[in-house]
């Protein structure tokens, strides 16, 4: 890990010095020590940027952000997981690809806060970067990947299957009591990397599509809309469940819908490079057995 | 401020029966933003419209809400009569009272209270509505025909004739289609060739039509008025140009023995070959799947012997993209391969009529070469198998058709009429045969139809059984190949026994191979066997749902020779009409795309069946990127709103159908 700090760093410095970009968007500490997101734009503050266990947060996040794309040409670190939202947002317009400098960190896992490992790395689906501009990292130094069935025994889908198995009214009732703590801060937008329209549909008030107050009715409505307009898209990041400040598993919900597309349309977000969106696009052999 | 005017239909007792219209009016008089309520009897009627009129103009309303029939019915009426008085036609809303209530409940309290409701929710929607223009979009005054079968020539000459140009495109390498290859036709045994290939001759030396014989559209894009049509031209292998139809080269071919699917394989042709000698253009092609040229290199005797050097071996397919304004399909019918292997799935076939095995059991449109004077024996009845005249042939109706458990559902209409005619056509060449008709119904309608039918079996002494043939086997009797037919005449209750030299069947009649592909590439639906859909069977008979784009002939249902001649000219009095404007007035309920707020994802534009949506880029002055938007063509647009449904931040919307309006209308319902 320490050396691919090093080369991370060696790597962000030639790529401003050599102007391949005008920032290199990473990970490197607060003046607490936290991990926070970094935006390097001199190489001698290459030095600045960090790889460890607690970089957790997904960064591109920051690519469709025009603070963002106002400082130039970006280079981003990411870890494999991340790079498949980098694929979604070139699928769907939102980046140039070959605008965007992609340096894919080989990962061991890495923790949320508190050292507790994050909920993304028990669903992991790859430790090795994919469609990436460079490999920081040997293969051989990551753990091996699960297989599908191997995911599907890991505990979170073992979470998914518990609740799938309750009758309606307890499965209701379980979400009733997630959704009754949601206080609609809208942190699992934000920190959603996939979430980039210019005006959300839930700040839409001709006509209010979803009530905005922080009731059990309209936090409902904003969670089960973000799921769909996430149906198909969303790569498991996890970046929702880790900013939810009231501790609800979004995650949760996107992984069943990711596994509804897995499973009937063979359409794992992210791993295809020129994919069309699974909502939208029909074809006449789309199956129909689960619409019911 | 919104002033509404609402009027109630009685429609005679259609509304009034089951809904107090009455106390309707009154209800909805104290709702907000309404200034008049009224009632009559006829409100699409003179005096109906004028009490619109009249209200509009002494109240000075500014909407207008006509309870009453489906928008289907009589929107258009009352959107002009609004516009008539000076109000934007586009605040008129129809709330339907009949259909959708008096006409589906009996219990009058409960019809009026629901009349009540949906005229609320109209006057909800109407007070959020805004007044819409039309748009405008230029015609390219041009029009492509695919097909050049009988359909596809009419619908051609008609449109040449008024001036236009025309651009017909068919698949085979002549002009005819299956009309010419038909012996006579019914019910006045015309030549069918007769008064065909005149007009074969006709389009290819009007100067108003492009002809473009063995060529298929490949792709097509734009819109009504303005489409962009790419057809490749098959490489032919002949410079048409250069040569003079004299034949020397199909005279000269050594591959002679090549079954001609014009015969329907009964008869051969070279490897360089016209269809048939009356084919327009007279200018052979090349089949280079058999062409000995083609596998080893060798022979060329063609190329050597063509004085006009009109052979080129290294030909292409061409690709050649025209701007049309609009589109008529006249791509017409095969028949259904019954018996032998099935391309449609839920056809089980007819095995024990034995088609394919048996050499003297064939289809009807092989039975028409065969008495055709152009067709491979001249027009002598001969038997594939021995060559021998039949002396007893079986003519079996509605293979295929009326079979909801081996073949389709529906009726080939023409069936009925050609047997007739067979029968006929044989009887005159064999004056002593015997001609046996099995068939279900004799379906003659039509002038002259039902004449034609006595007459072959009065005067020409057809004999018709009322029943169906269960199998068909093949026996050596006194030496002869017979085929046996069992069946059955349900009139009399016997089993019928023919030992016939001859079978022909009357199979149903298919769209053709590839139609339902063109279907696809001019956005025209079609039915559960491929037959595509006109916009309205009675209103719109030649129109399909893709404006700008009609149909004719037997590629929209089975059909006969007069009536898609008829249809023919019908589609082209459409184009002819559209062509006569400069510009095109198109309905304003389309999409639009609030640009500022788009993100750009292509959400709509992948979602939109009528690739009306593109990716646009914004610059600013110096022309900088600003951003990406998604915008509709207005011209493709056909307001459908599976873009508003997808758009993930509502940044798309539907001019008439709002997010507002429809909000207000089901807010006012839940209120």
């Amino acid at each position: 890990m320490e050396y691919q700090e090093y080369q991370l760093r060696e790597t962000a410095a030639k790529l401003l010095e050599e102007e391949k970009a005008n920032v290199v968007i990473g990970y490197g500490l607060s003046k607490t020590g936290k991990v926070v997101p970094v935006f390097i734009t001199r190489p001698e503050d290459a030095q600045k940027l960090v790889w460890n266990s607690e970089c957790h947060q997904n960064l591109v996040v920051f690519l469709t952000r025009p603070e963002v794309k106002r400082l130039g040409k970006p280079a981003i670190v990411v870890k494999p997981c991340d790079a498949r939202a980098i694929v979604v947002l070139a699928n769907e317009s939102q980046i140039m690809r070959h605008e965007v400098y992609v340096i894919g960190m080989v990962c061991e896992g890495v923790n949320e806060d508190q050292g507790r490992p994050s909920s993304r790395c028990a669903i992991c689906y790859g430790h090795y970067p994919q469609n990436v501009d460079q490999v920081i990292g040997e293969a051989e130094d990551a753990p091996k990947d699960l297989s599908k069935e191997e995911r599907r025994k890991t505990g979170k889908y073992q979470r998914i299957e518990e609740i799938k198995a309750l009758p309606p009214d307890e499965r209701l009732a379980y979400w009733k009591r997630e959704f009754s703590r949601c206080v609609r801060c809208y942190a699992c937008r934000q920190s959603c990397p996939l979430c980039y329209c210019n005006r959300c549909v839930a700040d839409k008030n001709r006509p209010a599509r979803i009530p905005t107050s922080a009731s059990l009715q309209g936090n409902f409505a904003w969670n089960i809309l973000r799921a769909f307009h996430l149906a198909g898209r969303c790569v498991s990041c996890g970046a929702c469940s880790a900013a939810c400040p009231a501790g609800i598993d979004l995650n949760l919900i996107n992984l069943t819908l990711a596994n509804a597309a897995e499973e009937q349309f063979d359409h794992l977000s992210g791993t295809k490079v020129g994919a069309l969106p699974l909502i939208g696009t029909f074809s006449e052999s789309d199956k129909e057995d689960f619409i019911r | 401020m919104a002033k509404i005017g609402v009027f109630t239909c009685w429609c005679g007792e259609n509304i009034a029966r089951h809904i107090d219209v009455e106390r309707v009016s009154k209800a909805i008089e104290s709702l907000p933003g309404v200034h008049c309520s009224m009632n009559y009897k006829y409100m699409c009627s003179e005096p109906g419209q004028s009490l619109i009129i009249d209200q509009i103009k002494s109240l000075g309303l500014t909407g207008v809400v006509v309870a009453s029939c489906s928008p289907h019915m009589h929107l258009k009426t009352f959107r002009a009569a609004a516009q008539l008085a000076g109000v934007n036609p586009y605040m008129v809303e129809m709330a339907n009272i009949r259909e959708q209530c008096s006409w589906v409940h009996a219990d009058k309290e409960e019809a009026t209270a629901k009349a009540i409701e949906l005229i609320r929710i109209s006057v909800e929607k109407l007070r959020h509505n805004r007044p819409l223009q039309p748009i405008s979009v230029p015609i390219t005054k041009k029009a492509l025909v695919i097909g050049g079968g009988v359909a596809g020539i009419q619908a051609a000459l008609d449109i040449a004739a008024a001036g236009h140009e025309v651009i017909l495109v068919e698949k085979e390498p002549s002009v005819g289609g299956k009309m010419a290859g038909l012996s006579e036709t019914f019910p006045t045994l015309d030549c069918s060739q007769c008064i065909l290939t005149p007009r074969m001759v006709e389009v290819n030396q009007h100067p108003k039509i492009r002809l473009m014989t063995y060529s298929e559209v490949e792709k097509v894009e734009g819109y009504i008025g303005n489409f962009s049509v790419t057809i490749r031209q098959k490489a032919r292998y002949v410079d048409v140009n250069k040569c003079t139809g004299c034949g020397t080269c199909w005279n000269g071919c050594p591959n002679k023995r090549i079954p001609n699917s014009f015969d329907f394989n009964l008869g051969n042709r070279t490897a360089i070959y016209i269809p048939f000698p009356q084919a327009v253009p007279a200018r052979p092609v090349i089949d280079s799947s058999r062409c000995i040229h083609f596998k080893n290199g060798k022979c060329g005797i063609c190329e050597k012997n063509c004085a006009a050097g009109a052979i080129n071996f290294n030909d292409e397919d061409k690709l050649i993209t025209e701007e049309v304004g609009a589109v008529v399909v006249a791509t017409g019918y095969q028949l259904y391969s019954i018996g032998k292997e099935q391309s449609n799935p839920n056809l089980s076939g007819y095995g024990e009529y034995g088609y394919g095995k048996y050499k003297d059991v064939i289809d009807s449109l092989q039975f028409e070469r065969l008495i055709s004077a152009s067709g491979p024996t001249g027009g002598e009845p001969k038997r594939p198998s021995d060559g021998r005249v039949p002396q007893k042939i079986v003519f079996i109706q509605c293979v295929g058709s009326r079979d909801n458990a081996k073949g389709v559902s529906y009726c080939s209409k023409i069936c009925c009429m050609y047997t007739a005619k067979h029968t006929m056509l044989y009887k005159h060449k064999v004056h002593d045969g015997e001609a046996h008709v099995f068939y279900m119904d004799i379906r003659s309608g039509g002038k002259k139809y039902d004449e034609f039918v006595r007459r072959a079996i009065e005067q020409d002494g057809a004999l018709y059984h009322r029943g169906r043939v269960s199998k068909i086997t093949e026996e050596e009797i006194d030496g002869v190949r017979k085929l046996v037919v069992r069946g059955a005449d349900t009139l009399t209750g016997k089993p019928v026994t023919v030992e016939a030299d001859m079978v022909v069947l009357a199979c149903a009649m298919a769209p053709t191979d590839g139609a339902t592909a063109l279907a696809q590439k001019l956005s025209v639906g079609y039915d559960e066997y491929g037959f595509l859909s006109e916009s309205h069977p009675k209103l719109r008979p030649v129109e399909t749902n893709s404006a700008g784009v009609f149909l004719c002939g037997a590629c929209q249902g089975p059909k006969d020779i007069p009536e898609s001649v008829a249809q023919a000219s019908a589609a082209a009095a459409k184009v002819l009409v559209m062509f006569s404007q400069d510009h095109l007035t198109r309905e304003p309920e389309i999409a639009h795309v609030d640009e500022s707020l788009c993100a750009a994802c292509c959400a709509c534009v992948q979602a939109c069946p009528y690739e009306a949506i593109s990716i646009e880029e914004i610059v600013d002055r110096k022309g900088n990127h600003v951003k990406n938007t998604s915008r509709v063509n207005p011209g493709l647009c056909m307001g459908c709103g599976t873009c508003v449904a997808v758009c993930p931040s509502k940044s798309i919307d539907l001019e008439g159908f709002t997010e507002e309006e429809v909000y207000a209308e089901i807010e006012s319902l839940l209120s």
